[in-house]
């Protein structure tokens, strides 16, 4: 029996790994080389990565991410190129040329204009893009912000706004909408605006000093903006004191959390799928943390990034790279090609990572076998588990597995409790906000700070809060701008983001299929590749009229994949079913397990299928604990149904108390027809007639009551029953049943007469 | 006070023997059958011919055996002999074990509450029996161990001895009349007591959020053992809430929870400490002054000098299970006695054990009490390795691992319980028996005492035409529940109804009622559908 349970999780926990790695890179990886290209470019706004020739540019999008995917490319005209940005609708392609110009290309016209800088003591530190509905564009100097809005018609910006400070430099993220403008001396003065308006107030990051004069400067790539569960966090790399401080971005404050150990001088930061990855790129190793928790220790141990798929070699032997290989893809592959945390890799947001050298693009992936396998805390690790929403259905299934595990090697009650509580709180969790039924995954509720935040607002759907936890005003700023720039991308830039995508298929389904959208269940996460591709482009045609609307919906879905909470349905047939079956002997543990499972989901108001009762009775029944089974029955642990009774009748062939119970719970919940005909069977006739009457059963045949009046070998029964008949059912007394008992009847009175 | 002299007073009228019919078949040692005798006093001429009368009526009747004689109620089927009605005394029988015999004499008298039901007395001698069972084993094995009974007969009598003046503090709400202790009648269960049914339990009706927090804390209580086997009896004040026992070890348990070890047993004597102790003092007076009178045969003869707290040396330590106030609540919430301890009087708290039926196997008991709540939990001597010590690590897992849990059931009982009155239905007098389950619910004695003693009698006569019904059934079609309904008017114009249906029994009196029988039927129908969920709704 435990041979095979643990046999089970090996296959699940080394199935997945075949390392000891908690997160891989899956060869091969998206090629981005072109010929002549002078750069490779991240616009993190569209999701593309861009390669430049002298002239022209080329781009690929990364998400969906596909190692095959096939650019699109723009002429320009040449010169030198600080960074590239499509704008969020794909129609204005602009180019940094110098610290002091932008260049922008109307797409459809190929018209060209500038922006310059006026003075020549400011300049152009960068720009970006935005859905903020004042503007269209920001410009950050170095004397300050400036908002642009474009008009399409003229060609041309015009200014909206102007931010006015010393900014030595900034960070951005297009996934957080937020800017931090660093000033001062050592540049740990922070101002922070998101969509361009929503002002943050200014705060400070904390440095340790390494000597007393000498005060460490902080730089751009010590600063991360990271976005989890739809919480924005800024991540604060402090060199000397080695430590990295994550601070957490509310509407009206920014407060500091705690601080992470690091262990490298260089350090980059990656989101995958809301947990954070924290490369110690010296040491070479990556450190998961789920910052969902209030904990801030990590999930697992540092562990090494591993290649996988890569053809021939064996992760061992992948970081020197394979020395042997002869196929025509390998060779491709160098040996400088594999090598982790490399030198030329570039970390971009939020889970990819650059080879410039080699021209690739990797995405990293959770190895989810493998964390849920590392550790032996498992409420911990179905916490985990039921929060993965890119893997969602992974996710469920290892829970399943992991619950299932647990069981049959007979941990202790009091942890396969909290493991339970786990699954079943996640359940209600998304039984509550819809996400269960829809297929979405919503997050839990709120924690109390973010309800504090948000209180003035009344934002209930922790997907809406996903894009920003910073209010009301910029939700709907959010909403209608990506709806808009969904909605209005041209053809050639299909899809830039999985989520997004996604959530087209789902509004598409909203306004073309009505009532389908309810059963709308698992299929989302279903659909292959190109059904999403089409779907999404059909949402195209629908156009924008319908975006102010349907903004709110689709935000909601925006976050959708498919939940990895597990209904009781699935946790009875995957979970105790499956482990009654294995489980011999004593049923105290598999009872109690039951019992914990029932108090959790009557906690959270869950209702459960009768079969998890009738497996109960079944159990109890098999080993004869009766007196336990009717204390269950009596308390409505196991509730009444007519399942529970047709299994009490069935488990008490043995025990009559138990038939009883079934017996009375029929009566119970009113089901006349069954009861009469069991007393009928028991030889209860009399009382099944008076029943019958009271009830007005008529459903039970006269011949039955006979029969069982005739067995009793007693005349004056059969003679009531018959009398009985003829009373109250008309036209008895010309059946044929009728004419046989009243012969018998009176060959019985004969008998006795004789 | 002349104890020998209170004692005939007590014992006036009543006498309690337990003999064998296996032993002192031949003349001269006709002593040797006589296992107990109450009182003890008695000459044994005397004694004999109770028991001779007794075992003539035995053998005499199994002769019957399978013939019913259906106008005399001496027979019935199983045992050969239940009960002898004769003109100033009533003799009732139950068959303890195979040839063990059990006879209880109670005096017809004049005097109102010596009105019997025979039935509710045999149960008594059934208690006895099935208690002295659970701690010392059967009488059979006690007397296999030393054929003289040597060893049987201070057990017996010690046993039956604390069980008869415990009686009275039997209910929580006469705790008053335990001074029989000093001197008056044993009070049997009268017509009075036809509310009760001995021999069952009574339960806490909780809802299923409670039930199931209940059922969590059994398992985790479970679990705390490790592998051994764990069996669990969960109390609230005096009522079960949960098992895990077999229904027979259930009741004997309930039954001793409720006398010795509930919260009211226990908080009598902290509330009234020199009054109980003197009581306990008393009884051990009572018990040695019995000896003491008895005369050197029968001390000889019982050889249970020892009963005498500081009685000097002694053949044979006797546990006494049922001495009273000899439980208390010990620092870590375990109760302690020293009623197992080596020497009777020091205080060393060695861990009472039990014998359990349903596993023919003898268990350590261990009581927790938090507040209202009581768990008694039962573990196999055999699986619990090093005895004393292996036991308490047990009880620091069960300290540290449900202590949280029994807090949370115990905060949800009590404020689930609606005191003592809880189960009171206004204008009804009743008490429901679930024969299937062992399970009975009564109107609260404090409201029972409002009816007229004509409506009591008329119930236990009613009660009596109705276990007489029952036997019969039993004889006539075993396996096969009649449905009866009787109701009769009472002298006092009171309804007094009784109603049986496929093992459940209900009992009412209803006073002050309309005359009409319609009325009574309605307020049956009534109370079934409203408390039974439809049970005794037939029609």
């Amino acid at each position: 029996m435990f041979g095979k349970a643990s046999s089970s999780q090996l296959s699940v926990s080394l199935g997945g790994s075949g390392a000891l790695s908690h997160v891989y890179i899956q060869h091969p990886p998206l090629r981005c080389s072109i010929p002549g290209s002078k750069g490779l470019f991240y616009d993190d706004g569209n999701k593309l990565i861009l390669s430049a020739t002298s002239d022209q540019v080329f781009s690929w999008k990364t998400v969906p991410f596909a190692s095959h995917a096939a650019p699109t490319s723009d002429s320009i005209s040449e010169g030198p190129m600080l960074s590239i940005r499509y704008s969020l609708d794909a129609k204005v392609l602009a180019i940094q040329r110098s610290n002091h110009e932008i260049q922008f290309w109307d797409r459809e016209t190929g018209e060209m204009f500038s922006q310059t800088c006026r003075s020549e003591t400011e300049s152009i530190l960068g720009f970006f893009w935005t859905d903020c509905p004042k503007c269209d564009i920001v410009i950050v100097k170095t004397s300050g912000m400036e908002l642009f809005s474009y008009d399409p018609e003229s060609k041309s910006l015009h200014l909206v706004e102007t931010k006015r400070m010393n900014v030595s430099w900034y960070v951005y993220t297009h996934e957080s909408r937020l800017i931090l403008l660093a000033s001062g001396m050592q540049c740990k003065s922070f101002t922070g605006f998101q969509y361009g308006i929503i002002r943050l107030p200014k705060f400070e990051m904390a440095m340790a000093k390494s000597e007393a004069n000498n005060k460490p400067v902080l730089a751009a790539e010590d600063v991360h903006i990271i976005t989890v569960y739809g919480r924005i966090y800024c991540l604060q790399v402090d060199r000397i004191a080695m430590l990295l401080h994550p601070y957490r971005f509310y509407r009206d404050a920014v407060v500091q959390q705690g601080s992470l150990p690091i262990y490298s001088n260089k350090i980059a930061i990656s989101v995958v799928d809301n947990v954070l990855l924290v490369h110690q790129v010296d040491a070479k190793v990556v450190i998961l943390y789920d910052i969902f928790a209030d904990s801030r220790a990590p999930i697992s141990a540092p562990l090494p990034l591993l290649l996988r798929g890569f053809p021939k070699a064996s992760s061992s032997s992948s970081r020197t790279g394979s020395k042997d290989t002869d196929s025509l893809e390998a060779n491709d592959m160098s040996d400088h090609e594999t090598i982790i945390y490399g030198d030329n890799w570039i970390f971009l947001v939020p889970d990819l990572i650059c080879d410039v050298a080699n021209r690739l693009l990797w995405k990293i992936h959770l190895d989810l076998e493998a964390i849920s396998a590392s550790s032996s805390e498992v409420p911990s690790v179905l916490d985990f588990l039921q929060r993965r929403k890119l893997e969602a259905n992974k996710a469920k299934q290892l829970c399943l597995v992991v619950v299932r595990t647990v069981i049959l090697e007979r941990r202790p009650v009091s942890m396969v409790t909290r493991a339970i509580d786990v699954l079943v709180t996640s359940y209600s969790n998304s039984i509550k906000t819809g996400g269960y039924f829809k297929g979405i995954k919503s997050e839990k509720p709120p924690t109390p700070s973010v309800s504090n935040l948000n209180i003035s607002t009344s934002v209930v759907d922790e997907s809406i809060r996903r894009e920003d936890a910073l209010g009301k005003s910029i939700k709907h700023g959010s909403s209608s701008g990506v709806e808009n720039e969904s909605l209005n991308r041209s053809p050639d830039f299909p899809v830039s983001d999985p989520e997004e995508n996604v959530r087209l298929e789902n509004s598409n389904d909203h306004h073309s299929l009505g009532t389908k959208a309810d059963t709308e269940n698992f299929t989302a996460g279903e659909t292959s590749q190109s059904e999403v591709q089409k779907l999404s482009s059909q949402s195209q045609l629908v156009g924008p009229s319908n975006s102010p609307l349907n903004a709110s919906i689709s935000e909601n879905l925006e976050s959708q994949a498919i939940s990895a909470s597990i209904s009781p349905d699935e946790m009875y047939s995957f979970v105790f079913a499956s482990v009654e079956e294995e489980m011999a002997g004593d049923p105290a543990y598999f009872v109690a397990i039951v019992v914990e499972f029932l108090r959790s989901c009557n906690v959270e108001r869950i209702k459960v299928h009768p079969n998890i009762y009738v497996l109960t009775i079944q159990l109890l029944a098999r080993h004869e604990r009766y007196a336990e089974l009717g204390l269950f029955i009596i308390n409505k642990i196991l509730e009444p149904s007519k399942e529970v009774a047709l299994q009490l009748l069935e488990s008490g062939r043995q025990n009559i108390q138990t038939r009883k119970l079934g017996l009375d719970m029929l009566r119970q919940l009113s089901l006349h027809h069954d009861y009469v005909l069991l007393l009928v069977q028991d030889g209860y006739y009399l009382e099944a007639l008076r029943y019958a009457r009271k009830n007005k059963v008529t459903t039970v045949r006269p011949s039955l009551f006979l029969e069982a009046a005739f067995v009793s070998a007693d005349p004056q029964h059969l003679a009531a029953v018959l009398r009985f008949f003829s009373d109250f059912i008309p036209g008895f007394k010309n059946t044929a049943d009728h004419t046989t008992y009243c012969r018998i009847l009176n060959e019985m009175n004969s008998s006795i007469a004789a | 006070m002349g104890l020998s002299s209170a004692n005939t007073v007590v014992n006036e009228g009543f006498q309690l023997c337990v003999f064998d019919l296996r032993r002192g078949q031949q003349e001269g040692q006709e002593l040797d059958k006589i296992l107990f005798f109450h009182p003890a006093d008695l000459p044994f001429s005397t004694q004999l011919s109770v028991i001779g009368l007794s075992e003539g009526l035995i053998t005499f009747t199994s002769l019957f055996k399978g013939i019913v004689f259906v106008s005399c109620r001496i027979f019935s089927p199983e045992a050969a002999c239940e009960v002898i009605e004769a003109e100033r005394h009533s003799h009732v029988f139950h068959q303890a074990e195979q040839d063990i015999w059990m006879v209880m004499v109670v005096e017809k008298s004049k005097e109102s509450d010596a009105i019997w039901r025979i039935d509710a007395l045999r149960k008594v001698l059934k208690e006895v029996h099935s208690l002295f069972v659970m701690f010392h084993g059967s009488i059979r094995s006690l007397l296999d161990k030393e054929p003289s009974g040597g060893l049987v007969r201070p057990h017996l009598y010690n046993f039956i001895m604390d069980y008869l003046s415990a009686f009275q503090k039997r209910s929580p709400w006469d705790i008053c009349c335990c001074d029989f202790l000093v001197g008056k009648k044993i009070k049997l269960p009268s017509f009075r007591d036809c509310l009760k049914e001995r021999g069952t339990v009574q339960m806490l009706t909780v809802g299923r959020e409670a039930a199931l927090e209940v059922q969590s804390l059994v398992r985790v209580l479970e679990s705390c053992a490790g592998n051994t086997p764990c069996y669990s009896l969960v109390l609230f004040q005096d009522l079960l809430v949960s098992t895990t026992l077999s229904p027979d070890d259930t009741i004997n348990l309930f039954t001793y929870a409720v006398l010795r070890l509930a919260p009211h047993a226990l908080l009598s004597r902290a509330s009234s400490w020199s009054y109980l102790r003197k009581g306990n003092s008393a009884s051990q007076i009572n018990a040695a002054s019995v000896l003491a009178s008895s005369g050197p045969v029968s001390e000889q003869f019982y050889g249970s000098r020892d009963t005498s707290p500081h009685g000097g040396e002694h053949s044979h330590h006797v546990v006494r299970p049922l001495q009273l106030n000899k439980w208390y609540k010990g620092t870590d919430g375990f109760l302690v006695t020293d009623i197992w301890g080596p020497e009777v009087g020091i205080m060393v708290s060695a861990t009472p054990t039990v014998w359990l039926q349903q596993t023919d196997e003898r268990m350590y008991l261990c009581v927790y009490q938090h507040k209202s709540l009581t768990l008694i939990l039962l573990f196999p001597i055999s699986s619990i390795l090093n005895g004393e010590q292996g036991l308490s690590v047990v009880k620091q897992q069960i300290v540290e691992n449900a202590s949280l849990k029994m807090l949370k059931v115990e905060e949800k009982l009590s404020k689930g319980w609606g005191g003592e009155n809880a189960y009171h239905v206004g204008g009804y007098r009743y008490l429901l028996v679930d024969g299937d389950r062992n399970v009975s619910r009564a109107s609260p004695p404090g409201k029972v005492t409002t009816l007229t003693k004509e409506s009591l009698i008329s119930l236990s006569n009613l009660r009596e035409e109705v276990d007489w019904e029952k036997s019969r059934e039993i004889w006539d079609d075993p396996g096969h529940d009649k449905d009866l309904e009787i109701c009769i008017r009472a002298k006092n114009n009171a309804w007094v109804i009784a109603r049986t249906t496929r093992g459940k029994e209900l009992y009412m009196v209803l006073e002050k009622a309309n005359e009409t029988l319609l009325f009574a039927s309605d307020a049956v129908e009534k109370f079934s559908n409203r408390y039974c969920s439809g049970a005794f709704s037939l029609d």
